[in-house]
């Protein structure tokens, strides 16, 4: 275990969704259709960083998210847990890989069991896992409240009687509660307050820090995903179109429609206001896939190239990868 | 700034009955809204900012009461008859949601929804009625108009349908638009577009508009002035660049200071402990002194006025001139 | 309905702290059921008479301080018969839908977990049993098993869980969408710890409720099939059985048949009181 081998290594990930067909479409022989919601997703995750997945609804950040921790079975291409193919998991491997690797969930209110108190989650958790003795159970939960920030007395409380930036802490607490490695939080606090994001940041900033922990932060807040990862991939249609360290990715984006991206999202600075729309058009069906460049219908600097040939993520002046097959020198950027 | 308001809004308050109780969830709000101008509400849940749109209106549930004045065109909407607020409302006034997709009839058509809008508020015959739904559709940016008006809400997309919504909006020519959290859920690229064909409208048909939003990055991007609330109250007030620049209420400072800013990667975010209290639970005082790092013993027992800092700034913040030595948005 | 709650605060401490009152349903529930419990373990302690001994002397007399609801043909004291006939009849409500409760419960909770090739067999079997009056079906299975209260548990537990799973299934469908079963996921459980441990908890409400109506239709059913003499048999005192032997004399001695009918309608309404009740309770708690 070298330090610059990754974690996790995603290699050529695709995963897609059948369509329900009607019955007439079964009766007339028509092929079962599928939303592509990842096409060949390339990146490594490294230990102890945290990896800012970041795109518009629809361009498979959950859907990777929920690969990495096995909740879907990817149809083509492979994750690496530390050299291994987690495909193959199975029974007491599977067990251990999901310790190792937990998830936090966006929605504060459907991700916890609504009949069991914070006590019994956790220590469920805690006695499959065999986290701790049996006595030391509610020692360790004691513990665990203290970690996420929350008051003792939360324990014998049922989630409906917690404010949403409680519940996301106790979702945080249970993940801890099998002490991962890894932790991929899906939209981490989307669902909550400005003020209260902010407080849910700052935990996750610390616990990460505290516990050493490798985190894949997945968001659609720039703001947010600037503010916590070292390194962030733009996705755009189940592709990552560019990767690379935050402050360089934020400061100098190669990829068209990172561009694009980061000129829609509004700044605080009234200075700064732009009236020119910062990409035309909109996502193009997930079901029958653009050829060529998936962001050629929308990019402002489309040639018939970009429609012919697909590109490939490949590395632009060291670090940073950006899939595009427009060399940024030819471009005429009015930026 | 001399001319007359389009809207003013004096001592708005807003009652809710809990069977049990009374609630306030807006309380003596007031505010000018000037012709052309775009007017911002921000706040989080429960802060009063969508209840103090659609007060304006009165399009709020039964068991609400309304009391104040709401001034528009020498009128007062609150004394309003049902019958006359109906010709106000999505006529001079109309009104967009954050969900277009329950804010459409899922049922009709698209052309069947703007042409009723046109049928209420405008003398157009049926031919004209025809041509001009297709010219709304075409002004807010829906390619191939005449073809999609026969569509239905479900078979456009999210952007689509607000584009659409924005369209039946348009239809009675409105003085004033309304618009409820309009970007809240699409996409920010979409939000970009949606938010340009707002101020884009604003120009060409010089209506006033006031947008209700969470989002300050969207105030920033969006609107002339802006107002901020929180419990109900409006706690400040004034144009977009003193008010983010220089804020004078601890919890815009507060709001600023949740929001990650470039530069300050990884750090602490300067968020606000606690959360925003319950409408049955405000705090005496003022509302936010128990969230509050600058509170101090009056900030407990009284109630701050909204006063004047500087020419068209307001904060009702005892401590304003401490807060205004912190830093707003960095430029 | 406007979308008001999104600016009620969302995010404030839940205010659903304070206790709610019982509703009156439940609490008139309990005490009909209640009482019925009672008079169905110790019928002899309440039963003035002997609900099967004939007395020749006081043949169809009509209510009367000595039998407050009169006697019938044979001289049985009708009080005492309709005592008599809870045990069975509460009997019959228990045994006739403990086991389609606990074995549908547990084939839908499944089933809906599963989904898939699971879901379209169990959807095939549902629509055959509904296909058919359900009335008409126990009678058919009774008619092939023999006329008798055990056959007819049978009947019915053949045919009566499949609406349990159907209403479990529907609602495991449901719940196994929310995050938390994927957090089970996530966690390494076992697939039966999510089934039962946290899916079936958040479903069974329905279920439950169903069952405490299905409770008053079995009596009913149970009623009906001792009307037909397909189930408890004379001379027991069963009230199905009970409104059999009354209806010749229904314009000459009316109470034999109408007090039997007035304890099943007040044991139905006590079930439905109870059940309308349970179901408040149980979603109050969300």
């Amino acid at each position: 275990m070298t330090a610059d081998q990754p974690l996790i290594s995603v290699q050529e990930v695709s995963k897609s969704f059948e369509l329900k067909r009607t019955l007439s479409e079964r009766f007339s022989g028509l092929p079962p259709r599928a939303v592509h919601a990842l096409n060949g997703i390339n990146l490594d995750i490294r230990r102890g960083e945290t990896l800012g997945l970041v795109g518009e609804s629809g361009c498979g950040k959950s859907t990777l998210a929920r690969c990495l921790v096995r909740l879907y079975e990817v149809d083509g291409g492979r994750v690496w847990f530390e050299g291994r193919d987690i495909a193959g998991l199975s029974g007491t491997g599977l067990r251990a890989f999901n310790r190792r690797v937990q998830m936090i969930f966006q929605d504060p209110y459907s991700s916890l069991n609504p009949r069991m108190s914070v006590a019994q989650t956790l220590a469920e958790a805690l006695n499959v896992h065999r986290m701790v003795p049996p006595g030391r159970v509610a020692a360790r939960i004691a513990e665990l409240l203290e970690l996420v920030g929350l008051p003792q007395d939360a324990a014998g409380k049922h989630p409906h009687e917690f404010s949403g930036g409680q519940r996301q802490r106790i979702g945080i607490a249970r993940a801890l509660s099998v002490e991962p490695e890894v932790l991929v939080a899906d939209e981490l606090v989307s669902a909550l307050d400005v003020s209260v994001q902010a407080q849910v940041v700052n935990l996750l900033l610390e616990l990460q820090e505290k516990l050493d922990l490798t985190v894949v932060f997945v968001a659609h807040d720039l703001r947010l995903v600037r503010h916590v990862s070292h390194r962030v991939a733009v996705m755009y249609l189940g592709k990552v179109v560019e990767i690379g360290p935050t402050e360089e990715l934020f400061r100098a984006p190669r990829h068209p429609y990172t561009q694009a991206l980061l000129k829609a999202a509004p700044s605080l600075d009234p200075s700064q206001r732009s009236r020119k729309v910062a990409a035309r058009g909109e996502l193009p069906s997930p079901i029958d896939l653009p050829s060529g460049c998936l962001f050629n219908s929308r990019c402002a600097h489309v040639t018939a190239h970009c429609r012919a040939e697909v590109p490939r993520l490949e590395p632009r002046r060291g670090v940073h990868q950006v899939a595009c097959l427009i060399d940024p020198s030819d471009r005429t950027d009015p930026s | 700034m001399t001319a007359a308001p389009a809207l003013s809004v004096r001592n708005l308050t807003t009652t809710f009955d809990l069977g049990a109780s009374r609630v306030a969830a807006v309380r003596d709000v007031s505010f000018d809204v000037m012709p052309g101008e775009v007017l911002g509400l921000v706040g989080e849940s429960g802060s009063g900012k969508s209840v103090t749109l659609r007060s304006l209106t009165r399009l709020l549930p039964s068991g609400a009461e309304v009391s104040g004045q709401v001034i528009w065109q020498g009128r007062n909407l609150v004394g309003l008859a049902p019958k006359d607020l109906r010709k106000v409302r999505g006529g001079e006034i109309s009104m967009i949601f954050q969900e277009p997709a329950t804010a459409l009839n899922p049922v009709l058509p698209i052309r069947v929804q703007i042409e009723e809008n046109l049928r209420a508020h405008t003398t157009l015959d049926r031919a004209g009625r025809r041509r001009r739904s297709q010219e709304l559709l075409d002004l807010v940016g829906i390619p191939d108009a005449a073809r999609r008006l026969d569509e239905y809400p479900h078979q456009f997309s999210g952007g689509m349908r607000q584009r659409a919504m924005i369209a039946i909006a348009l239809a009675s020519a409105p003085r004033l638009l309304l618009a409820d959290e309009p970007t809240t859920a699409l996409d920010v690229t979409i939000q970009d577009q949606i938010l340009n064909l707002i101020l884009d409208l604003r120009d060409e048909l010089g209506m006033s508009v006031v947008l209700v939003t969470h989002d300050l990055g969207v105030i920033a991007q969006t609107c002339d002035r802006m107002a901020v609330m929180y419990a109900g109250r409006i706690v400040e007030e004034g144009g977009v660049s003193p008010v983010l620049g220089h804020p004078a209420h601890a919890y815009t400072l507060g709001l600023l200071g949740s929001v990650p800013q470039a530069g300050t990667e990884r750090t602490v975010l300067r968020s606000i402990e606690g959360t925003p209290p319950a409408l049955s639970a405000i705090p005496p005082g003022c509302a936010f002194a128990p969230r509050c790092v600058f509170a101090t013993d009056i900030c407990r027992t009284r109630a701050p006025e909204l006063v004047g800092t500087t020419e068209g700034h307001a904060a009702a913040c005892h401590h304003s001139a401490m807060v205004r030595h912190q830093l707003g948005v960095s430029a | 309905m406007t979308d008001l709650p999104a600016d009620v605060p969302a995010d404030a401490p839940a205010r659903s702290a304070r206790r709610r009152a019982l509703p009156a349903a439940l609490i008139g529930g309990t005490v009909i059921l209640g009482l019925s419990l009672i008079l169905a373990v110790f019928p002899s302690v309440f039963a003035p008479y002997d609900p099967l001994a004939f007395d020749y002397g006081a043949i169809l007399q009509p209510p009367s301080p000595a039998h407050p609801m009169g006697t019938d043909n044979f001289g049985r004291d009708i009080l005492s018969r309709v005592i008599h006939a809870y045990t069975i009849d509460m009997q019959i409500a228990v045994l006739g839908t403990i086991f389609p409760f606990v074995f549908g419960t547990a084939v839908g909770a499944i089933v809906g977990y599963l989904g898939g090739f699971a879901e379209t067999i169990f959807g095939r079997i549902v629509d055959v049993v509904i296909t058919f009056p359900f009335l008409v079906l126990v009678i058919a299975i009774v008619s092939v098993l023999g006329p008798g209260l055990a056959n007819m548990y049978i009947a019915v537990g053949l045919v009566g869980w499949v609406f349990y799973g159907r209403i479990v299934a529907a609602e495991v469908k449901v719940q196994k969408q929310l995050d938390y079963a994927d957090a089970g996921r996530v966690m390494g459980y076992t697939h039966s710890r999510i089934v039962f441990r946290h899916l079936l908890p958040n479903s069974i409400t329905p279920a439950i409720v169903y069952w405490m109506t299905d409770m008053a239709l079995i009596i009913l059913l149970g009623s009906s099939l001792g009307y037909l003499g397909l189930g408890a048999q004379p001379p027991a005192a069963e009230w199905g059985v009970q409104i059999a032997e009354g209806k010749n004399f229904m314009t000459t001695a009316w109470w034999i048949a109408v007090f039997p009918g007035a304890a099943i309608v007040i044991t139905g309404l006590g079930f439905s009181l109870l059940g309308d009740g349970l179901a408040e309770v149980l979603r109050a708690r969300r």
